[in-house]
């Protein structure tokens, strides 16, 4: 448990002038309660005497009141230190966790999906900032006053202070087996309010299909199910969470019943004071929190060592995509040459054995069927994901040579699922280029013809897209998308099947426009479509990882193979339609 | 993301509704009420039960009045047991508290009364007579009574004393006995009162869900296009998760606080007129502060929660689109962005750490304030007997735990406001109909032949943008009708007014001859099914999948996915037909999962079915698939085929041409080609541009 939290040490020593402030504000808070009962027993006995003036009373009281000050004014303290401390603290991880995402590759986002990330950013981090905030003054407040409670009722009032506080340790040991009876019980609330989540998601999102098949019942009775579930998982928790306060509040009571019951015989005795009595009663008050704050605290720290560890499986995540110790900060020439490339993914071989080579200037067209590695190759290429060494170069050198923030500027990517930031229009097409002026926006948006729409948007180019751009269609999308990339002038630009969504004629447009933009710099176009493969210097056909065919348009339509039996059946209907005319 | 109202304010409109809810569970709530006064009550009797016994046996005094003297002390309540020795009425001092230090005085004065303290003990028992006999002398006997000074009582040795005193000793163990079935007594009501409000909380939350979902399964798709599917999401769940906060911290935390306090208040009253008069003077500055801090609370929480949403949007969509961060070299920048937002978070929660840090040490102290004021007046009260002991130490124990629930009264308040916030979106939500309405009782003709006629039908999804203009055919049985047009003409509204998804303006459609609104919409539904574009996979198995909660056997499942061609993939899925699919079908192709949908529909078995196309890349070889098993699944229906392939179009019986929601052509493939109209240019464009889909 320890283990894991070295990750924060780090954090709370840049805050260690925090924590001592916040320590020396809590010990005079502690130290000057102590002190209260103190002022109400001599009050209490000056009263039971009977012999005594009234102005002895009120310089008691006024006494107490100062103290109570102080105890005011250190609760104020140690608040602002510690929760200060932890809450800065707890921004600091969360900023360096984001930094530390920016840092890792597809390879780590396949295997933990963003929800999951999410509870982790938040979740977690809540659990962290409670056992560094909360959980140290739990610890403090616990010890510091547990002991000096114990000392001061052992001394003073020995004859009842073992009696009356013998079920205070059971408060403590109900309050640990409680955070273990109850952590389970909660994790199957959260996982019944995750399946909640789930079946609304589906049955919202799939509404067409449950009203044209008529399934509005059905859907209805399984989420019942659901809904069940999830009440039948709350009462659990429940019959057991709603008994924590009542049996805290009981066992408490028990504390003031015994102090009645022997500290009643003591004080008809004579052997403690009335005032004793009333100081006993408020000691044994306060010993409570710190009884089960001893109980808190170890769940807290075993919370936010759990969650930690959780943290930690992110930040020890080493990022598998680096620049070299000494990066090349100079990218040559933009030829573009790939060697023996193999590649394999999840233990599946994903690419074998491709070569090519794309001179600066020319337009390269990949064709292949769903799954035959082309989205993977071209990701390679700016290392999205790392290729072995020594089998790709750009301008004459080993892409892992350059530095990576460089290799990637330098390449455009264009990716088959458009994904765009719930920001402006404007926002997403200067994503790449920051400053970029009124007129580049409107020629990368003309080149894709987004700009066409633009009188169609509410707020012209400040519209908000909405979140993953949902108030826009998906050839909307896809243009915008195209226009950020240009809108980086990149010397390579890679279109991954970037234009699915929009219709042909808009196709045609957009491409003629996009290859005179690029004359004279390098380019890769994946499709499905022949024609949109028209007009590339060179295609290669990928089938199941490995280039089956190359050559121009010209040259593959004539050869016998699979670019020939597509363009064929893409032809065919055209065919078809002749023999009837 | 947008930034939802976080709190509203006490609307008790909203409250009534939520009420509403709360029928079903009348007998509980009554239960869960009663349960919360009792316990609330037993808390507020265990000082009272200390106070009883500090008064009468721990520390017990008596002064005594003259006999016959009795009418100046008038508004005593004078026990007719009172222990009367010597011509003495001995009675316990808290008797006197209702008569004023003057008086006493005055009395005094006359020597009616003596207020020396004294203990009475009851005769009795030889070991107490022992005691009396051995010091006779400091005793004033009666046949039934001994009174002793306070003073001389202490001057006898322990083991005598307690002798004298075992009745006290007894008093004490009585009441701590009833101290300890209070204490059980309060564990249980309270258990009872938590886990009655919880059941009720949770029932209501689970009615509101399925209010919730039900309403907007039977809107219309109005409905849908309004409210986007995610915030629909979290008003199921989010929202009426906080509208159960009402329930389980307004109702048992608030109600219980609140009646914890006044219980306080009343009882201080009741232990002691004077001051609990006194001590509810000091409660005033408590209230006001409160109510200041409340407001300032509630600020600082929606600053926190609004920042909260941003920075969990922003991590959320750049961990969704880091590969774009990524392509695009944005790291540094984002950092810097991200850095930004979740300072302003910071700030946010340091000001409202700050509002709590000041809120509760000034309660705190204000509890020492009361506690002071207590005891100075307490002990003028005690100078002048008017007041007891175990009443002073009563009203010190109960100001404190009047004072607890104060603490976070602030916090609970904003956490109510927060809940009718929720409370209100989703009575916002139950709030809008776009219901089709569902009036039809006309029983479907047997068999339906599926004839369809559009007769002069008009439709605008938002007025004056009229989408169909007069639209006017007929379909027969059996044939199958290929729909061409722009993008925009108004294909994809026949498919919607069909199955009735949207309602006609004015016309009609009619079904084998009868105004399809005149039949029940869900008879309707059954016999006139869309395939949609984008295929709708639920996270179940395949078989659920085709089946989709319909009475239909696994043959019938698997037979209709045999007619499609879609067996043959099924079952090299690892489970087979019992595959659990991914959600949004992410493990299937864009092929197959159009095959899925196919079987769907062949095992539903409408007998009027409208097709919209794909037009998604789907590789070329699963596409010639696909158009068998097209083939197979138009056969015997009468069908619409919003179509984009060329090869769809020809094989229709018929083509209907649409431009700007008119039909302007109609006929075969040849005889339109030969017309050299609309479709004439629509088909020569697309041929010279040498494209695979004709038609987009």
């Amino acid at each position: 448990m320890l283990k894991e939290f070295k990750t924060l040490i780090p954090y709370l020593k840049r805050y260690i002038p925090y924590y001592i402030a916040g320590l020396l504000f809590l010990i005079i808070t502690d130290a000057a309660q102590l002190l209260i009962p103190q002022f109400i027993r001599k009050a209490i006995n000056l009263i039971y005497t009977g012999n005594f003036e009234l102005r002895e009373i009120l310089t008691t009281m006024a006494l107490m009141l100062l103290i109570a000050l102080f105890v005011a004014i250190g609760r104020f303290g140690w608040r602002y230190f510690i929760h200060g401390a932890s809450r800065r603290i707890e921004r600091e991880l969360r900023d360096d966790l984001f930094s530390h995402l920016l840092l890792l590759s597809s390879t780590f986002y396949r295997k933990m999906k963003t929800g999951d990330i999410m509870a982790r950013a938040t979740n977690d981090m809540r659990a962290i900032r409670m056992a560094s905030g909360m959980g140290f003054v739990a610890f403090i407040d616990g010890i510091f006053m547990m002991i000096a409670i114990l000392i001061i009722l052992f001394t003073r009032y020995p004859q009842i202070a073992l009696i009356t506080i013998a079920p205070l340790p059971v408060v403590t040991l109900f309050v640990l087996s409680f955070g273990k009876m109850l952590g389970h019980r909660f994790k199957r609330v959260q996982e019944g309010f995750s399946r909640l989540s789930e079946h609304a998601q589906e049955s919202l999102s799939g509404i067409r299909v449950i009203k044209t098949f008529v399934q509005e019942k059905s859907n209805l009775s399984r989420f019942e199910e659901t809904n069940e579930e999830y009440r039948a998982t709350n009462m659990a928790l429940v019959r057991v969470w709603g008994f924590f306060f009542p049996i805290i509040g009981f066992l408490s009571g028990i504390t003031s019943l015994l102090l009645l019951k022997f500290g009643g015989v003591a004080t008809l005795k004579g052997d403690i004071s009335p005032g004793d009595f009333v100081a006993v009663l408020s000691y044994l008050e306060m010993l409570i929190w710190p009884m089960m704050g001893a109980g808190f605290m170890v769940n807290m720290l075993q919370r936010g060592a759990a969650s930690l560890e959780r943290i930690n499986k992110i930040l020890h995540e080493k990022p598998d995509i680096t620049s070299p110790p000494e990066p090349l900060r100079e990218i040559k020439s933009w030829d573009i040459r790939i060697d023996n490339l193999s590649f394999s993914y999840n233990g599946e071989d994903v690419l074998d054995n491709i070569s090519f080579l794309l001179p600066e200037g020319n337009t390269l067209g990949i064709l292949g069927r769903t799954g035959s590695g082309k989205s993977t190759l071209i990701r390679l290429l700016p290392r999205l994901l790392d290729p072995p060494k020594g089998s790709i170069f750009l301008g004459g050198q080993d892409v892992h040579e350059y530095e990576l923030s460089l290799l990637r500027s330098a390449v455009g990517l264009v990716p088959q699922d458009t994904f765009l930031f719930s920001s402006s229009i404007r926002e997403n097409l200067s994503f790449g280029n920051p400053d970029m002026k009124e007129e580049g926006i409107r020629e990368v948006a003309d080149i894709s013809t987004i700009s066409r729409e633009l009188e169609t948007f509410s707020e012209g180019w400040n519209t908000q897209v909405g979140e993953r751009g949902i108030s826009l269609s998906g050839g909307q999308k896809q243009r915008i998308s195209i226009s950020r990339a240009l809108a980086i002038q990149p010397p390579v630009m890679i279109f991954d099947d970037a234009l699915s969504a929009v219709d042909t004629e808009t196709e045609e447009s957009i491409l003629n426009a996009f290859l005179k933009k690029r004359q004279g710099k390098t380019n890769i176009i994946i499709s499905h479509r022949v024609s949109t493969l028209h007009a590339a210097d060179s295609i290669i056909v990928l089938d199941e990882g490995k280039i089956i065919q190359r050559g121009t348009h010209e040259e593959l339509v004539r050869e016998e193979g699979l670019y020939q039996e597509i363009n064929n059946l893409q032809k065919l209907e055209h065919h078809g339609e002749r023999g009837q005319k | 993301m947008n930034e939802e109202k976080v709190i509203s304010g006490y609307d008790p409109q909203i409250m009534r509704r939520l009420l509403q809810f709360l029928k079903p569970y009348k007998l509980m709530v009554v239960f869960a009420v009663l349960g919360l006064f009792l316990s609330t009550a037993a808390e507020l009797m265990t000082p009272v039960i200390m106070q009883q016994a500090i008064d009468k046996h721990i520390v017990v005094r008596f002064f005594r009045i003259k006999e016959g003297e009795q009418p100046l002390f008038a508004d005593l309540k004078i026990p007719d047991d009172a222990p009367m020795i010597e011509g003495w009425l001995y009675l316990p001092t808290n008797v006197f508290s209702e008569l004023s230090g003057r008086e006493i005085e005055l009395a005094k004065e006359k020597g009616a009364i003596d207020t020396s303290s004294y203990y009475v003990i009851s005769r009795g028992g030889e070991d107490i007579e022992e005691v009396i006999w051995n010091h006779q002398k400091i005793f004033t006997l009666s046949e039934d009574y001994a009174a002793v000074l306070l003073e001389d009582l202490s001057t006898l040795p322990e083991e005598e004393r307690m002798i004298l005193r075992q009745r006290d000793i007894q008093g004490i163990a009585e009441a701590a006995v009833l101290f300890f079935i209070l204490l059980a007594g309060g564990l249980i009501f309270s258990f009872l009162e938590v886990y009655l409000m919880a059941s009720t909380g949770q029932g209501v939350m689970k009615d509101l869900r399925m209010k919730i979902l039900g309403h907007t399964l039977g809107q219309s798709l109005k409905f849908i296009d309004k409210n986007p599917v995610g915030s629909l999401v979290t008003r199921v769940t989010n929202d009426v998760e906080t509208v159960n906060e009402l329930f389980t911290t307004v109702a048992t935390s608030v109600l219980k606080d609140i009646s914890l306090m006044v219980g306080v208040v009343v009882t201080l009253f009741l232990l002691d007129t004077r001051l609990g008069f006194i001590t509810f003077l000091t409660l005033p500055p408590v209230f006001f502060i409160t109510l200041y801090y409340r407001v300032r609370a509630r600020d600082a929480y929606r600053r926190v929660r609004m920042w909260v949403s941003k920075v969990n949007a922003y991590l959320s969509e750049h961990i969704s689109g880091m590969e774009i961060v990524q392509i695009f070299g944005r790291e540094k920048r984002c950092r810097k962005e991200f850095s930004e937002t979740s300072g302003e978070l910071l700030k946010a929660n340091i000001s409202e750490m700050l509002v709590y840090a000041c809120f509760r040490p000034i309660i705190n102290f204000l509890t020492s304030l009361s506690i002071g004021v207590i005891i100075y007046f307490g002990a003028r009260g005690y100078i002048e007997n008017l007041i007891s002991l175990g009443v002073l130490i009563a009203f010190i124990h109960l100001i404190g735990k009047f004072f607890r629930p104060v603490m976070d009264m602030a916090e609970k308040f904003t956490i109510m406001q927060s809940s009718m916030a929720g409370g209100e979106r989703v009575f916002a939500l139950l709030d809008q109909v776009e219901r089709i309405s569902d009036t039809g009782t006309e029983p479907l003709p047997d068999p339906v032949r599926g004839k369809i006629e559009f007769r002069d039908v008009n439709f605008s999804y938002v007025e004056d943008e009229q989408v169909l203009k007069d639209l006017a055919f007929q379909v027969e049985p059996g044939e199958t009708i290929a729909i061409v047009g722009y993008t925009g003409a108004g294909k994809t509204t026949i498919a919607s007014l069909l199955s009735r998804l949207w309602d006609v303006d004015s016309g009609s459609i009619l079904l084998d001859g009868i105004d399809i609104r005149s039949f029940p919409l869900h008879e309707l539904r059954k016999m006139i099914q869309p395939v949609q574009q984008d295929v709708f996979i639920f996270s179940r198995s395949i078989v659920e999948n085709i089946a989709l909660g319909s009475n239909i056997t696994r043959e019938e499942v698997e037979r209709a996915a045999k007619i499609v061609f879609a067996d043959s993939f099924i079952r090299k899925l690892p489970e087979g037909y019992d595959t659990i699919l991914d959600e949004r079908g992410a493990n299937l192709s864009t092929g197959q999962r159009q095959l899925l949908s196919f079987a769907r529909v062949v095992a539903h078995d409408p007998k009027v079915l409208i097709l919209d196309e794909a037009t998604g890349s789907i590789d070329t070889e699963t596409e010639k698939l696909i158009q068998r098993a097209l083939n197979n699944l138009l056969e015997g229906r009468t069908s619409f085929v919003i179509a984009h392939r060329l090869s769809t179009i020809r094989h229709a019986d018929r083509i209907l041409v649409l431009s700007g929601g008119e039909l302007v052509e109609s006929g075969s493939h040849s005889e339109l080609l030969s017309r050299e109209g609309v479709y004439y240019n629509l088909y020569k464009y697309q041929y010279e541009a040498g494209n695979r889909e004709i038609l987009t």
